[in-house]
């Protein structure tokens, strides 16, 4: 409580600096106001509101600082950003928050050296919308719930080096703050709850235990990377933790945690049959369960996707991927079960399909996103559209439609989220 | 001897016409084409674009251009640093141009630190969804077109320009009007499958900027929809030095400083 207040405080001092100062090296201030609701199209969801899930007032605020004079920084480029957002949200009574997007340093100490330090987002890997080597956390109850991409992203306090020798290209990140993915809980949307044995909307009264705050548990994640000609490749490594809390601490308790994960992948991405084509595949390693006999820790898997996206010409523009999972020791996983556990299949195959086409000189932006499973008999179904009525004021509607045979799947156990949304932004 | 002097001036203008008269519609195409998008090794502008629509709705987008020649007439990188609209601003985009292959584009979205290949193969398609297309931005490969001398009467020579692929282009063949004391292509007309006048792209203003004719204003009207686009071009200089590394994933998710104050 202490941490946000002082946040409100720091933001609110940034904003007593004037917005046109007579230093040219503030960017001024910048952001957007945005309303935004959802309502809820699912029968019987069981979460607080059964016919909204998404009501509230957004302030984003953001300004830049470049390091002017003699000092260090000035002469290392020096930049600082921030960004941050003002929200009052109507689904919990009103409640308003701060949230610190970003606040960072960044500056180049040598000539092929970049380093960033502070709140940023970080993102690498080649999917749309399926992640394999960005172990970076997202917020799965923005995406549902219809919010902007930008919320998907959510910000990791940490440290990033990159180098950039002739050879290869290198991005060294340390986190020393575990932040965990945001995803649904029961307290706006619906989940499959395991300790209730179905989707749930009430308080599960489930505990998700992070990381304790040590060294120890900090995060190491890298990348090497480097063109051949147009064509990139990439291999990525991580030490860490799942960003979802998939294991059990104390199964009686109610406990779930953040097993320890490995990470060695890699990725290539270029120009492919007049379009762009991606592939990107990865070996993840529990090192909690290695022989995958302990029905409550997460077993390792590898995963692999392969990705297409061409530009039909008139602003149209088509994508696939295929994205396969495949559980390691399966055999082993299976003994270990109890009676009465769920037993998640061995392989898991994603199929999605992006049609974005763009209307009256790019001011309307029509976008059909699918997910599909054909092993997990699942899917989801993201349309918006988008439509830029002038420079300032933009309006987006859209529909997120999840569905599922099965209540435990990754979106089966979100079909009573089902909505409608729209949000209007004024931007300045 | 004054008289000799004016007659040899007289000869060699006469000559130098001549010559010029004897140019190829070809060798005009390439020398205009050298003149609005390869002056200089590199050069940068800061682009305010007012989009007006038929209903004289206005929009504006402002960016830097930094540009890098490989060779001249040949190919290119462009780098673009997105200020204006407040909802694009901090957006950069790089273009690895090609002649007789796509070309390589990125794009990074800084909300998302994501850095997005583009899938990019039609060149017709609106540029930041102005009146400009990105072959307007870049240039529109010589090779791609043949090239007819129309007219060398009066200011300006006048071309045509048909596609050898018209499968690949919207129009049937464009008209250029090229300015016969500089080569700057002054005026373009471009006429649709059935032959009608539909788009007319025009540069207003040109100015001498460190000896170089440099078109500093422009216009792009669609006479179909009825929308129009103003482009200007402040903050033009050549050779500042800009060289290949800055086309690069590095600069799109650090634009560089020296050139391009976010």
């Amino acid at each position: 409580m202490a941490v946000k207040k002082i946040k409100i405080l720091f933001a609110a001092f940034l904003l007593l600096i004037p917005s046109k100062s007579a230093f040219a090296e503030f960017s001024g201030w910048h952001g957007f106001l945005e309303g935004a609701f959802g309502g809820v199209v699912s029968q019987n969801d069981p979460a607080k509101h059964s016919n909204y899930n998404m009501a509230e007032e957004r302030l984003q605020l953001k300004t830049q600082y470049n390091f002017q004079g003699e000092n260090l920084l000035s002469r290392w480029q020096g930049v600082f950003r921030f960004k941050g957002d003002f929200t009052v949200d109507e689904y919990f009574a009103g409640r308003t928050d701060f949230e610190l997007r970003e606040a960072n340093l960044s500056f180049t100490p040598a000539q092929l050296m970049d380093v960033k330090v502070g709140r940023q987002v970080l993102t690498w890997g080649t999917g749309d919308y399926l992640f394999i080597n960005d172990v970076f956390p997202k917020d799965y109850v923005s995406f549902y719930m219809g919010r902007d991409d930008e919320y998907l992203k959510k910000p990791s306090d940490a440290l990033k080096i990159s180098l950039y020798p002739d050879l290869v290209n290198f991005d060294f990140i340390v986190i020393p703050l575990f932040t965990p993915n945001t995803m649904p809980d029961g307290n706006r949307l619906s989940f499959f709850d395991s300790f209730q044995g179905g989707i749930s909307g009430n308080d599960p009264q489930r505990y998700l235990v992070e990381p304790g705050q040590e060294a120890k548990n900090f995060e190491y994640a890298g990348r090497l990377y480097r063109n051949f000609g147009s064509t990139e490749a990439a291999i990525y490594l991580f030490r860490g933790f799942d960003q979802i809390a998939r294991s059990y601490k104390n199964e009686a308790a109610r406990q779930l945690y953040y097993e320890r994960q490995d990470v060695y992948g890699a990725s290539l991405r270029g120009e492919f049959l007049g379009g762009i084509g991606n592939v990107e595949g990865a070996y993840l390693r529990s090192p909690e369960d290695p022989r995958g006999d302990n029905r409550l820790i997460e077993n390792s898997s590898v995963r692999f996707m392969a990705g297409y996206e061409k530009d039909l010409g008139n602003d149209l523009r088509v994508g696939f991927q295929y994205y396969y999972e495949q559980m390691l020791e399966y055999a082993a996983y299976k003994r270990s079960l109890l009676p009465q556990d769920i037993a998640y299949d061995e392989y898991k195959h994603i199929i999605t399909q992006r049609i974005t086409k763009l209307f009256k000189n790019q001011t309307v932006k029509v976008s059909l996103f699918n997910f599909y499973s054909p092993s997990n008999n699942d899917g989801y179904l993201r349309f918006s559209v988008e439509y830029a009525l002038t420079d300032q004021w933009k309006i987006t509607s859209g529909v997120n439609i999840p569905w599922g045979a099965e209540d435990y799947t990754d979106f089966g156990q979100m079909k009573k989220n089902k909505n409608i949304f729209v949000r209007l932004r004024y931007g300045f | 001897m004054k008289k000799l002097t004016s007659m040899i001036a007289f000869l060699l203008a006469a000559g130098i016409s001549y010559a010029y008269a004897q140019m190829s519609a070809d060798q005009i195409a390439a020398k205009a084409s050298h003149m609005a998008y390869y002056q200089g090794k590199d050069g940068r502008s800061y682009v305010k674009m007012v989009i007006t629509d038929a209903q004289g709705r206005m929009r504006e987008r402002q960016m830097t251009i930094l540009r890098f020649n490989i060779s001249d007439n040949g190919e290119q990188k462009y780098y673009v640093y997105f200020h204006r609209p407040s909802d694009v601003k901090g957006m950069s985009y790089i273009v690895w141009k090609h002649l007789g292959k796509d070309d390589d584009r990125w794009l990074y979205l800084p909300a998302l630190d994501l850095v997005r290949r583009v899938a990019a193969s039609d060149k017709r398609s609106s540029f930041a969804g102005t009146n400009f297309l990105y072959e307007d931005v870049s240039g529109r490969s010589v090779n791609l077109d043949n090239h007819e001398l129309l007219s060398s009467d009066g200011d300006a020579y006048i071309l045509k320009n048909t596609p050898k692929d018209a499968d690949q282009v919207e129009f049937s063949y464009y008209k250029v009007w090229v300015d016969k004391k500089n080569f700057i292509p002054v005026k373009a007309e471009y006429y649709d499958k059935e032959g009608r006048l539909y788009r007319i792209v025009e540069a207003t203003q040109v100015k001498d900027i460190q000896g170089y004719p440099t078109i500093v204003k422009m216009t792009a009207r669609d006479l179909n929809s009825g929308s129009s686009t103003v482009a200007d071009f402040t903050d033009v200089s050549y050779d500042i030095g800009i060289n290949d590394s800055i086309f690069t994933e590095r600069y799109l998710r650090n634009p560089p400083a020296q050139w391009i104050r976010g």
